[in-house]
């Protein structure tokens, strides 16, 4: 099996090891498949997405992305890879046009291939008619699509959308997930971090991630199966207990 | 029947006490913030405290005694030697005897002397005719600096003071000759050079700084790091853009001194503009290695007056640095602003060309250079 992200025993400790943010991950994402790396806030999933994207170097452990050392090959392996973080991460006061051109040109993506990839993904996301305007004038729903935008115009190999349907109305989420599903199809590999765990319902297998560790994995069904489940929060909250997890 | 609404009253001391408490609560605990609210005035207070704290001393001159002297009941006399001997043990200034002629050309070339005295040789002899009440013009030659007020007063107020030990004559009249084609400046006229050294360590370093961590502040700095972008290519795209923004508040300060407030230019406009682009720059440089050591806005407005205090207290800005203290002339060599005010006084009033302030120039390339590299040394293409 080619797996298109590992990781290894990866750890991210701050504060002299007190704060253990990362503790131990092993995850193996297989090549163009959709993972939800699911988990509370502040169980280290953003630290982890910023561990696989190189923003971040890992306290121990490694990871390894299409086969290669992300810690060594940061620069050439940041070309296959599409983030769209937490926060959006745009620009506010440039244009949504202006904001996707400039991250067309940090990735290196030509004048006319960029500008057509930038018309058919401002489509797909309906953002083809506000895409002379501001952002700090949009909504945040419209905001979180820029910013996926951004992330997808060099067209990644792999895309990690950390949080991507937060703060997004139920049609909108629906959406979402339709051009997920169409991404895969075009055979890139999606990471997904949210803590709404009836989201992971869609995704082809799931990582339940609790205090830097990865607590459980398997497809939806598989891990409803193994515990009785009727739903993903279900199997989370046999694994967590009644502990509050948040952090 | 709804129920009565009780009032939370229109004015709760309780309410104003919490956001008090608050206020002072996120003081504490951004402890930047609160080191440099406790650091910056102690240190604005003795760095300027300890450099105004001097007067203007050793101003450095050249005397030729030309004075043959004369006899009389006897006993040699030469007033020369008594004026120069009363002027060397002046502390304002500290003579050097020499060629009037080569003083001046030292002037001239900015060698570092402020005055060239040339004791006429009949002097002693014109003073005793003088005294005899014959009508005898008794004139010693001054040629001098004048764009220094407070080293010129210095000078004068020795001379004045030599004269007056010989006997308290106050007959002997000194022809000022002022160097740099003799013109004497207006208030305004030296005060434009530091005043452009002011606004371009204040604005360009603070507004500099303040871009330079908005990619910080706006949450797309993580983004670029997960970009092919690195940090060496960052540092430069921000110094470009930076750089143009320079050279805009640079002919800003130039169009509004000269041409507006008519200050003196009498040197080449254009090296002016060059070298206010050059300090601008080291300004720009300076803020994007101190944009890494910055967390936020508040942090990056304080970082404006701690810089740009101390350049004004040491820079010769307020006081000439020849009046420091000798610890004070030590520390602002190590200020650009120094270099910058000595070139654009240079220019503006002295009428300098480049060849004359080359070693100026030099040293704000060496300053541009150092943090050019610590900002490429401190930036990181990685997070810790």
């Amino acid at each position: 099996m080619k797996y298109i992200v590992e990781t290894e025993n990866l750890m991210k400790h701050y504060e002299k090891g007190k704060i253990k943010a990362v503790n131990g991950l092993n995850l193996k994402i297989k090549e163009g498949e959709i993972y939800a790396f699911i988990g509370a806030n502040g169980s280290g999933k953003s630290t982890t997405i910023n561990m696989i994207t190189g923003v971040l170097k890992p306290t121990s452990g490694h990871i390894k992305v299409m086969g290669y050392d992300m810690v060594k090959n940061r620069h050439k392996l940041s070309q296959y890879i599409g983030v769209a973080p937490q926060d959006y991460s745009v620009y506010t006061d440039l244009s949504v046009e202006e904001n996707v051109m400039f991250f067309s040109r940090m990735y290196g993506v030509k004048g006319k291939i960029a500008r057509e990839r930038m018309k058919s993904i401002l489509t797909i996301l309906r953002l083809e008619e506000r895409r002379k305007e501001r952002v700090k004038n949009l909504s945040g729903g419209m905001k979180r699509r820029v910013s996926i935008a951004c992330a997808l115009i060099h067209n990644p190999k792999i895309l990690l959308f950390d949080e991507a349907t937060v703060g997004v109305d139920p049609v909108l989420r629906r959406d979402f997930w339709e051009y997920f599903r169409s991404l895969k199809e075009n055979g890139q590999t999606l990471i997904i971090t949210s803590h709404v765990m009836d989201e992971a319902e869609r995704a082809d297998r799931i990582g339940l991630i609790r205090a830097g560790v990865l607590i459980e994995e398997g497809t939806p069904a598989a891990l409803k199966n193994k515990y009785n489940a009727q739903t993903i929060e279900d199997v989370f909250l046999t694994l967590s207990g009644d502990e509050a997890v948040d952090e | 029947m709804s129920e009565k609404l009780k009032s939370p009253g229109m004015f709760s001391v309780r309410r104003t006490f919490y956001v008090s408490t608050r206020v002072l609560r996120q003081f504490v605990r951004d402890r930047r913030t609160f080191g440099m609210m406790i650091m910056m005035p102690i240190l604005i207070m003795l760095i300027f405290g300890f450099a105004l704290s001097g007067e203007v001393t050793n101003v450095p001159i050249i005397v030729q005694n030309s004075d043959q002297g004369a006899t009389v009941f006897g006993n040699s006399v030469n007033f020369g030697s008594k004026l120069t001997d009363s002027l060397g043990k002046d502390s304002r200034v500290s003579v050097t005897l020499g060629d009037y002629q080569a003083g001046i050309t030292e002037i001239d070339n900015a060698k570092g002397y402020f005055a060239s005295i040339l004791i006429p040789k009949n002097f002693t002899n014109e003073i005793l005719a003088k005294l005899n009440k014959q009508p005898v013009n008794i004139t010693i030659n001054l040629y001098i600096d004048k764009t220094k007020p407070a080293i010129r007063a210095s000078i004068l107020g020795a001379i004045g003071d030599a004269i007056k030990s010989l006997s308290g004559q106050s007959f002997i009249n000194v022809d000022e000759i002022g160097a740099f084609g003799g013109a004497s400046y207006s208030g305004l006229d030296v005060a434009v050079p530091s005043v452009m050294g002011l606004v371009l360590t204040f604005l360009v370093l603070l507004v500099s700084l303040l871009t330079a961590i908005r990619e910080d502040l706006g949450g797309t700095k993580f983004r670029l790091l997960s970009t092919p972008l690195t940090a060496r290519e960052k540092v430069i795209g921000y110094v470009a853009a930076l750089t143009l923004f320079a050279l805009v508040e640079a002919m800003l300060v130039l169009v509004f001194g000269v041409y507006l407030f008519g200050a003196t230019v009498k040197g080449n406009i254009w090296l002016l503009v060059f070298s206010a682009f050059i300090y601008g720059m080291v300004n720009v440089f300076l803020a994007i290695f101190l944009s890494n050591f910055v967390e936020n806005e508040l942090q990056a407005v304080q970082m404006g007056p701690l810089i740009a205090f101390p350049s004004m207290a040491l820079s010769g800005m307020l006081v000439p640095v020849e009046s420091m203290p000798p610890v004070a002339q030590f520390f602002s060599q190590f200020i650009p602003m120094t270099y910058a005010i000595n070139i654009f006084e240079g220019i503006m009033l002295k009428g300098f060309s480049f060849d004359k302030l080359v070693p100026q120039f030099q040293a704000l390339g060496i300053f541009a250079l150092i943090f050019l590299l610590f900002s490429f040394l401190s930036s990181r293409d990685t997070m810790k």
